[in-house]
């Protein structure tokens, strides 16, 4: 029976065979492209995309370290510069040589204010980019910037290089529609709304990738994309809900999954006049609510539980950091002791459905609140009206905010330090270590202040600290593919 | 005649003046998309560097005026997120959602015209039921729901349909399918009631007593005059499977201006939204226009009165 109906699927239906080829990939994601023009959009969909067709100076290699890309080596002649040794001999798709004029035309061209780049602020740290000769450049900075690879890399939207010639034509309208990059696919084709089609770049100075063409489908209800998965339309599906991996772990498809970089944490505000001011408190919600418990329910287990506000690869960050164990008669004792014997009620504010299961863990988690006595009245914003209250500074209570981020720098600094946009916290013995810590270029030097920095932070309780969620696909049995903490996709590797 | 298109024109101003002004100022309540298009890690300084940029910290009032000034001369400005003329985003999608709503148009037509006509004609009959229990339903069922339904049986089942996109005949089956069941059951249960009243009239039952024969009863006597009140809703309808095919659209991800208008929502792309309501609108007026038209060929009393 089964073997009619596959007959049955080949014969009638071509245009939804694609997939089974065995030389292209086709991936659906939630949206479709805004643009070619890495420098012009401020969406990950978008970036997923434009990887596959544009190279940055550096990239991440499969250990999830910063490794060379169009950039060979580096090294800081003084604090203020970063000198890059660039790849000779690449070549952009339209045959524009690359080299230090490409770097410094894409960074001119992005950091200019009237260009309006979304991602100006991850590059603005950079005030000049300087030819040294054809494949040195320097890239200067007015303050020591330890996190300068971070912003070079792909997630680092507008690092990625350019072809100077191309890009010039038509105002740059040319290379939002027709994008022209090193990368290891060429583009072939984008119908909006429908598919982005990108072919193998047979000179791609990486070596030519296995898979010759991938398709970038936007299909936006999870449902629809896995029962694309599932007949076959498609190879690669992202976001599948961790109650979906069953279904799809037999047949002809099977999950892979990966904990993402992204952080899962309550924050307190403690800028205005209410309970979450008292230390105690916020040490008794560490120990009232039980993360593992909710990680187990709501993720399948799934993900990685953090101790610390912090992604588990991030620089600084120790395995040994232990988080709040779950104990509900101290969490009580803790609140009778800061003078709330019979709890309090607080405002839980949150987005839902913006990231995976958010609503879910938040409810779960004001049910562990009502034990201690705290009760939090959830208020679920929209995301723009989100944005509104946050650039007010007027997220109150408890927030579910999700972060991400690869070092301190990129994490505590916004969260916590004294008059940050994003921070609602304020201690001024941590100010000082994150702003050692921004200054200092040695990595061993910063490594010994965040690990001062961490100690205040797991007393001071600013945060309740979750999970890393998992990124969870649904793959093609036969294809090889390995996802990525950051969630970006990366082809080169990819193979059947 | 004249006097009714100069009248109908000039209506057709004021409810498109009003319509802009009400999607202006909607769609800004929830605030500007400043932080929405930057990262998240944005300084308040940078969004509101942004925001100057972008024009969006000027007053609402001189903002809306340079929008319909330029709006009448057919520039609706450039889509924040694509950097595209706004209108030519919408436009550029109008013929996949002109696609798949002809197709459920005609699907709904072809169910509910002779359903009803059979209903009517058999009162009480177990037709007649039937077609009521389909209006009911067809009117009841979640969109949402029934396009789940159908992927998971048809795509994910018996793999006989995609699930999804735009290319053959064959994608458009499944939302086509879902977009006509609510216009099949409005449309089935109004004809079917005004058939039944027409039946019911003196002149058929002078038509009957003349010895006409009841199908030429029927469908020319009594669908002619049925027609007229259940116009008015099928020109509703074409309205709603051109606009409100954005459940649709997005479950079965089919390129179309509904699935654009959602996204631009979402992302506060104010000019792609104002340029897809201001579509619908225009396309709305114009097709309440055709239906007023029509009634003039159907009823040769409202030629002779204009």
């Amino acid at each position: 029976m089964a073997g009619a109906i596959s007959t049955a699927v080949t014969v009638s239906m071509p245009l939804v065979a694609a997939a089974q080829s065995t030389s292209t990939v086709v991936i659906a994601q939630a949206a479709d492209a805004y643009s070619m023009d890495p420098a012009k959009h401020s969406a990950f969909p978008t970036a997923n995309i434009l990887f596959q067709i544009y190279d940055g100076l550096v990239t991440q290699n499969e250990k999830g370290e910063i490794a060379p890309a169009l950039a060979t080596s580096w090294s800081n002649p003084d604090p203020l510069t970063w000198r890059f040794k660039l790849r000779e001999g690449v070549k952009f798709h339209n045959g524009e040589a690359f080299n230090a004029a490409a770097v410094k035309y894409t960074f001119d061209r992005a950091l200019d204010p009237n260009f309006k780049a979304p991602y100006y602020s991850r590059i603005s740290q950079i005030k000049a980019v300087t030819v040294v000769d054809d494949y040195t450049i320097d890239i200067k900075t007015d303050k020591p910037f330890p996190t300068m690879l971070l912003s070079l890399y792909e997630a680092s939207f507008p690092a990625l290089i350019v072809a100077p010639t191309y890009t010039a034509q038509n105002n740059g309208a040319d290379l939002g529609a027709k994008p022209v990059g090193t990368g290891p696919y060429r583009f072939v084709e984008w119908k909006r709304d429908e598919r982005v089609v990108l072919e193998a770049n047979p000179d791609y100075w990486g070596g030519k990738p296995s898979i010759a063409k991938v398709i970038f489908r936007p299909i936006k209800e999870t449902r629809t994309r896995i029962a694309e998965l599932k007949s076959e339309g498609v190879d690669i599906a992202v976001d599948v809900p961790p109650e979906d991996i069953a279904s799809l772990e037999s047949g002809d498809t099977k999950v892979v999954s990966v904990p993402s970089e992204f952080l899962y944490f309550l924050a307190f505000d403690t800028t205005r006049d209410t309970p979450l001011k008292d230390k105690r408190v916020r040490q008794a919600i560490n120990y009232a609510v039980d993360v593992d418990a909710i990680q187990q329910a709501l993720l399948n287990g799934m993900g990685t539980r953090i101790a610390l506000t912090l992604p588990s690869n991030a620089f600084s960050y120790d395995p040994s950091w232990k988080p709040y164990p779950y104990d509900p008669a101290k969490a009580k004792a803790l609140l009778a002791e800061a003078g709330y014997p019979n709890g309090f009620t607080i405002p839980l504010m949150t987005r839902k459905g913006r990231y995976m299961k958010d609503s879910e863990i938040v409810e779960a988690t004001a049910g562990f609140l009502s034990k201690v006595g705290i009760k939090a009245n959830i208020q679920y914003l929209e995301p723009g009206v989100w944005g509104q209250v946050s650039e007010k500074k007027g997220r109150e209570g408890i927030t579910f905010p999700g972060w991400s981020g690869r070092d301190p720098n990129l994490v505590w600094a916004p969260l916590l330090h004294t008059g940050e946009y994003q921070s609602y916290y304020s201690n001024p013995d941590l100010d000082k270590l994150l702003d050692a810590g921004a200054a200092t270029i040695d990595p061993a030097e910063r490594k010994s202040i965040y690990t001062k920095a961490a100690a205040i932070i797991k007393d001071d309780a600013p945060h309740l600290p979750m999970v890393q969620p998992p990124l969870i696909y649904g793959l093609d049995k036969k294809l090889s593919w390995t996802p990525r903490a950051d969630g970006m996709i990366d082809l080169r590797k990819a193979h059947y | 005649m004249a006097n009714f298109l100069i009248s109908r024109l000039l209506y057709a101003t004021v409810v498109l003046l009003g319509v802009s002004v009400a999607v202006f100022f909607l769609i800004r309540i929830g605030g500007d998309p400043s932080a929405l298009f930057l990262p998240p890690e944005a300084p308040v300084e940078e969004i509101q560097r942004f925001r100057h940029l972008m024009g969006f910290d000027r007053p609402l009032l001189v903002q809306y005026f340079e929008f319909l000034g330029r709006a009448v001369q057919g520039d609706f400005g450039m889509s924040l997120r694509y950097e595209q003329p706004a209108m030519s985003l919408v436009l550029e999608r109008v013929p996949a959602t002109l696609e798949l709503g002809g197709m459920a148009f005609v699907m709904s037509l072809a169910v509910a015209i002779p359903l009803a006509i059979l209903a009517a004609a058999n009162r009480g009959s177990a037709i007649d039921r039937a077609s009521l229990l389909i209006s009911l339903i067809g009117q009841s069922f979640p969109a949402f729901w029934l396009a789940i339904m159908l992927i998971l049986l048809f795509s994910e089942t018996f793999y006989i349909l995609p699930p999804s996109g735009r290319g053959g005949w064959q994608h458009l089956i499944m939302p086509a399918i879902v977009l006509a069941t609510y216009s099949t059951a409005i449309i089935t249960r109004l004809l079917r009631s005004s058939m039944i009243e027409v039946l019911q009239s003196d002149y058929v039952r002078t038509a009957r007593g003349k010895g006409v024969r009841e199908s030429r009863i029927i469908l020319s006597h009594a669908l002619r005059n049925a027609a007229i009140p259940t116009l008015t809703v099928i020109g509703l309808q074409v309205g709603a499977l051109l606009g409100g095919a954005v459940i649709t659209e997005e479950v079965f991800a089919y390129p179309g201006i509904g699935r654009l208008a959602i996204q631009a929502i979402a992302n506060r792309d104010f000019t792609v939204v104002q340029a897809f309501v201001l579509f619908m609108a225009v396309v709305i007026v114009a097709i309440n226009l055709l239906v007023d038209l029509s009634y003039g060929f159907l009823d040769p009393r409202l030629r002779r009165n204009k």
